[in-house]
């Protein structure tokens, strides 16, 4: 009989959802995967200051979009 | 140095550097029953969790049932944060940061109930050690890390321009780890322009992603329960249900935290009376969608008859469950009827004298004399007959009518005071989902299939543990909007402009269509 266990890529897939450990490493990845790219986040936002543009603002308004770096905010 | 709106500095800033008797009165409050939980657990780690009410087979108990509910009313708010900052709405400025701050510390406790109900932590190891994929319970805790990382993150980024801010406007008298809170929290905001730039890239990011993976998360959670052959359980609708019921309770537990707030820490000039009508007719499409996803859940299982999955259904309807099932079904009507049916009452129809208060107040007086009645013991017939009178169900019925007059009166009430309204809405829709939840878990695990049915009753020490884990829930959120701004100054002050800006256009009215064709 031709069991679907006999395709060894359905072998290889039911031994990596079945090995006991597999499923914890995997959430491990996620987890580092999670840290690394909010740790990365946090790292390009606060890089963000180093920029030699010498005006700050409290909070940003939609002008800011239409703007190159180094002009004045928008009027309109 | 950032500049700050006074008069925000003032409501915002100034306010977290005072703390009256009543937020200590409340820490203490709040801290003594977390005390009185973690004593509770001490003594569960000690006699095992045979202190608890549960037993075989009845292997999940109300530690479960907060597990879900808690996933439930977090998972409501980063997501409509998120998909009101997709969406570019401008009044949903005051209420982002309370809704992030609510899903984060929501989440927290959500996991802190799988500690609890495992008896012994150290086994959450194991569950890591030896987790295979293919089971539901790892894939849940891959969706709710994931999900808190994601929540914590939108939280704390679009905390980062406040804490610039804070940093730079601090009283003059501050203590001096206060000061380096900020300072350090701040992680040097400048904010300029390209710091701005790239903050607003990370939140649209964020946002994008936390729709899915919030969703991802009670549908997850929902296949702990739906992909084992237990009756009641083993259904498609689950996952949708469960999306719906986290987004209905979320909203409810959002607009108590925000009256809370509203009134403890007087934000009136923020959150204003317009957010409760524009979330509120999203809470209203919800509870319409959980009404129907309820008739759905029960008609199938009904419908099909089964005989594994009928005394679920059956202890719900007239069993052990009942009083949670109907008390649920009463609180959810109760709340649809407040959030419905004061908009359906005419404005001038509100002066007639059958909406006055004092009639809504007799008319309840009377009501609760006749269901009083109605419950006190009766003289029994010597013989029962179709003519003999019952005078129990006639006074039943007549205290029935009574409960709906006062319901019908007290509307022009309610629509006039839309947030008194709203506040008992979402304090009946809190409870009635924490009841969903129990119906949900704990007749399939005291009915369960070729194993003999049980009964369960949560101990002292679920009850304990169940208030601490409240009390810490709202202790958590206490202090941090004792510590940061409970509505953010960014986007509050971004809107302001937005909104000044947008009263200065003159929208021109369109062509007149009619006018146009006369002339041709």
């Amino acid at each position: 009989m031709n069991l679907p266990l006999d395709n060894p890529i359905v072998h290889l897939l039911y031994q990596l959802f079945n090995t006991p450990g597999l499923g914890g490493l995997g959430v491990g990845f996620i987890v580092v995967a999670c840290l690394g790219s909010i740790a990365g986040g946090l790292y390009w936002i606060t890089r963000g200051a180093l920029d030699d543009d010498p005006a700050t603002f409290a909070y940003p308004t939609p002008a800011f979009h239409d703007h190159r770096k180094g002009s004045e905010p928008s009027r309109k | 140095m950032l500049q700050v709106d006074p008069q925000d500095k003032a409501r915002l800033i100034d306010p977290l550097f005072k703390s009256g008797p009543r937020f200590w009165l409340a820490v203490l409050a709040l801290g003594a029953i977390v005390g009185w939980g973690g004593a509770m657990y001490v003594r569960q780690m000690l006699l095992g969790l045979s202190v608890t009410g549960m037993n075989r087979p009845d292997y999940w108990g109300i530690y479960i049932v907060n597990f879900i509910f808690m996933i439930g009313i977090s998972m409501a708010g980063t997501l409509i944060a998120a998909a009101l900052y997709l969406t570019g709405v401008n009044w949903r400025r005051p209420i982002t940061r309370i809704a992030e701050a609510t899903t984060v510390f929501g989440l927290m406790i959500a996991g802190l109930q799988v500690i609890i109900d495992m008896g012994r932590p150290d086994r959450m190891l194991s569950m890591l050690i030896y987790g295979r994929a293919q089971s539901p319970l790892l894939w849940d805790v891959a969706s709710l890390t994931m999900y808190l990382l994601i929540s914590m993150f939108a939280l704390y980024v679009s905390l980062m321009p406040d804490l610039g801010i804070v940093r730079d406007n601090l009283p003059d008298r501050v203590s001096g780890w206060r000061r380096s809170l900020y300072t350090v929290l701040a992680l040097g905001w400048r904010g300029n322009r390209e710091q701005w730039r790239r903050l607003e890239r990370v939140i649209l990011i964020v946002s994008i992603l936390i729709i899915p993976i919030g969703v991802s998360l009670h549908t997850v959670t929902s296949w702990i329960l739906s992909t084992t052959l237990q009756p009641g359980w083993h259904s498609t609708i689950l996952g949708p249900y469960f999306v719906v019921g986290a987004i209905f309770s979320g909203l409810a537990l959002l607009f108590i935290v925000v009256t809370i707030l509203r009134e403890v820490s007087d934000l009136k000039f923020y959150l204003e009376t317009r957010l409760y009508r524009r979330l509120g007719w999203l809470f209203i499409t919800m509870s319409i969608v959980w009404f129907y996803f309820t008739y759905t859940e029960h008609l199938t299982v009904f419908a099909g008859q089964e005989a594994a999955e009928f005394p679920v259904l059956a202890s719900k309807l007239w069993g052990a469950d009942a009083p949670a099932f109907w008390g649920m079904v009463i609180l959810m009507v109760l709340a649809a009827y407040l959030l419905i049916f004061p908009l359906l009452l005419p404005e001038r129809w509100a002066r007639a004298r059958l909406f006055r208060p004092r009639f809504a107040l007799a008319t309840a007086a009377a009501a609760g004399l006749v269901l009083i009645l109605a419950r006190a013991p009766q003289a029994q017939a010597v013989v029962a007959g179709p003519t003999t009178p019952n005078l129990p169900t006639a006074l039943l019925s007549t205290g029935v009518v009574l409960v709906v007059v006062v319901g019908v009166s007290a509307l022009a009430l309610l629509k006039r005071h839309i947030v008194a309204g709203y506040i008992i809405a979402s304090a009946a829709v809190l409870v009635a989902m924490w009841l969903e939840r129990w119906n949900m878990i704990i007749p399939t695990v005291t009915h369960p299939r070729l194993i003999p049915w049980a009964t369960y009753t949560p101990s002292l020490t679920e009850w304990s543990l169940t208030a601490a884990s409240a009390a810490l829930f709202m202790l958590m959120l206490l202090v941090f909007f004792k510590l940061f701004p409970p509505v953010s100054l960014w986007e509050v002050a971004e809107g302001r402009v937005i909104d000044e800006a947008l009263a200065k256009v003159e929208i021109p009215l369109p062509p007149q269509s009619g006018q146009a064709r006369s002339v041709r």
